[in-house]
């Protein structure tokens, strides 16, 4: 069953259209990696699925039902991160969870377990000071934390990664995975390897449509048959073989490049080099990152 | 129900801990003491006085200081205190909406309409517990002192500046669910305030418009009657309704 379906959402702010007929779905128990550069419309279309503002056109369904701007019935299935999540300073870890619970309609000792399961989860069982102190990473661990209070089906987490060191980013990395059992997790970013880690699906959002969806193994293989290098001993090898094998870029002194070129191409490679006797330092298939996807994607 | 009450209790626990409550409440017992202490300084005072003022040529007879003069400070006093009190609220919303606070709690599933029915009912309960306070200081001194007894409708009168301290509140409300910085809330709650006033002095609309609620004290020595007050009471209430509502609405679409 998908979680969430986006279909054909457009959004402009004056004259410029930041999102334009954007259309994606999340099936449930997946991490879904939302990526694009800074700018490229992902928190618009989070605060869009939390119906805190307003769509131009399309329909956005969460759990089957159609979200509404300003009225927040769709809300009690989601948990909302925000980039930068802002607390109430004078209030304890446990004091605001108690406050999200109460608005949420939780009973008194439904809260009081959770909270603390939630707060020895994210680290913060031990904080009982009041929330003005705390550090990015705990007010990030705690927005974590108030999330996830109420069970959501769906989890929305805008870039909770950026501003933290990479011990903080690890330890948030880690808490979404270990949820994924019970909730659907979409979550924006533009660091990559933060994709790779723990994304299932991703979609990558450029110039308001996504570029690219799909699972990350499908992506990839999508782009298989970049091409591989050969790197030579001497130049002199590197010569003899581009004159044997044509498509050939020369990379460095002894590197060669053959781009567009696949498995088959890479045995019959092998062979020529067999044949003349040449020996390498390496033959190396080109496997598609996410990141050079990224780069051909947004055109750099 | 229940998130009216839990966002209430954040809002007396905010006030409480930021210290906005415990400054309130400790200003309206220093002006509900302050009333009747000058009144009974007066005649001090002006002894003190009188040596300078008479080589200035003015002679001093005596001062007579009985209750109205305690009530007459009063009345002078708490549009002063309903200043500060309106300045020190004028951040109810705009605060969250700088810090985003809000945001968290909206994707909780709060109701618009309930976030701002507990705003407006957690500052109009500490208007009323601090102007009654001070009210009930000054008239507890003036039994001590004087008779109370000599003045007439003196709760109506007191009532009737209550009153445009809960408009005042209302209208604090609305100005927030509007604008998004405190100052442009003071200066639209100090226009309306303003546009009201002026138009009090037009006779004929004099009796109906909430600001007129502040010179109640005319009550007291029966140079009015209570017949007088009761429109302006009546539309004040209107309009605080009125302003909730629209505030409500307005924060319904507004974008956070």
């Amino acid at each position: 069953m998908d979680m969430l379906t986006l279909s054909h959402v457009s959004k402009s702010f004056g004259s410029k259209k930041i999102i334009d007929d954007l259309s994606f779905t999340v099936p449930e128990h997946c991490v879904y990696g939302f990526i694009g550069q800074n700018g490229a419309g992902k928190t618009t279309t989070m605060k869009m699925i939390l119906g805190l503002l307003q769509t131009d056109s399309g329909t956005i369904k969460v759990n089957g039902e159609t979200v509404r701007y300003g009225q927040n019935r769709t809300n009690r299935y989601m948990g909302y991160l925000p980039d930068v999540p802002e607390f109430y300073g004078y209030m304890t870890p446990s004091e605001y969870l108690r406050l999200c619970g109460e608005i949420t309609g939780m009973s008194s000792a439904g809260i009081r377990k959770k909270s603390d399961e939630l707060l020895h989860l994210v680290g913060l069982d031990k904080e009982n000071k009041r929330i003005h102190g705390f550090s990015r990473g705990m007010k990030q661990r705690l927005g974590i934390a108030q999330a996830l209070l109420n069970e959501p089906k769906l989890l929305i987490c805008d870039e909770p990664t950026s501003a933290l060191d990479p011990l903080g980013r690890k330890e948030i990395l880690d808490i979404l995975l270990s949820v994924k059992d019970h909730t659907t997790v979409v979550f924006s970013t533009h660091i990559l390897s933060d994709v790779e880690r723990i994304c299932d699906e991703i979609a990558l959002l450029h110039n308001g449509r996504t570029a690219l969806k799909g699972t990350l193994e499908e992506i990839k293989s999508r782009r298989k048959g970049n091409g591989f290098d050969i790197e030579f001993y001497t130049p002199q090898d590197a010569d003899a073989f581009a004159a044997s094998m044509s498509g050939s870029e020369r990379i460095s002194a002894v590197r060669l490049f053959f781009p567009g070129k696949d498995e088959k191409d890479m045995t019959h490679a092998m062979k020529i080099l067999a044949d003349n006797a040449l020996c390498v330092q390496k033959v190396e298939m080109r496997e598609a990152t996410l990141e050079n996807l990224f780069m051909e994607v947004i055109g750099i | 129900m229940r998130q009216l009450t839990a966002f209430t209790k954040k809002e007396l626990r905010e006030s409480l801990r930021t210290g906005r409550m415990p400054l309130l409440v400790i200003l309206s017992v220093l002006f509900g003491i302050m009333n009747p202490l000058v009144a009974k300084l007066t005649p001090w005072m002006m002894e003190n006085f009188a040596g300078s003022l008479e080589e200035s040529g003015m002679v001093l007879t005596e001062i007579k200081v009985d209750v109205f003069t305690s009530w007459t400070q009063f009345y002078k006093n708490t549009p002063i205190y309903l200043i500060v009190f309106i300045v020190i609220a004028s951040g109810i919303l705009t605060t969250e909406y700088q810090k985003g606070t809000l945001i968290i709690i909206l994707t909780k599933g709060m109701n618009r309409w309930k976030l701002i029915l507990s705003k407006a009912f957690s500052a109009l309960l500490l208007w009323t517990v601090c102007y009654w306070i001070s009210f009930g200081i000054t008239y507890a001194y003036n039994m001590y002192f004087w008779d109370n007894s000599m003045a007439s409708h003196i709760f109506f009168g007191a009532f009737c500046l209550y009153m445009t301290g809960l408009w005042l509140i209302t209208l604090i409300m609305l100005m927030s669910s509007l604008c998004s910085t405190n100052y442009m809330v003071l200066a639209g709650t100090g226009g309306v305030f303003f546009v009201f006033y002026l138009l009090a002095w037009i006779p004929d609309m004099k009796k109906y418009i909430p600001t007129q609620l502040m010179s109640s004290y005319s009550l007291l020595p029966q140079a009015a009657d209570v017949s007088d007050f009761m429109c302006a009471v009546v539309i004040t209430g209107v309009l605080s309704v009125v302003n909730l509502l629209l505030s409500i609405l307005i924060f319904n679409k507004k974008l956070l």
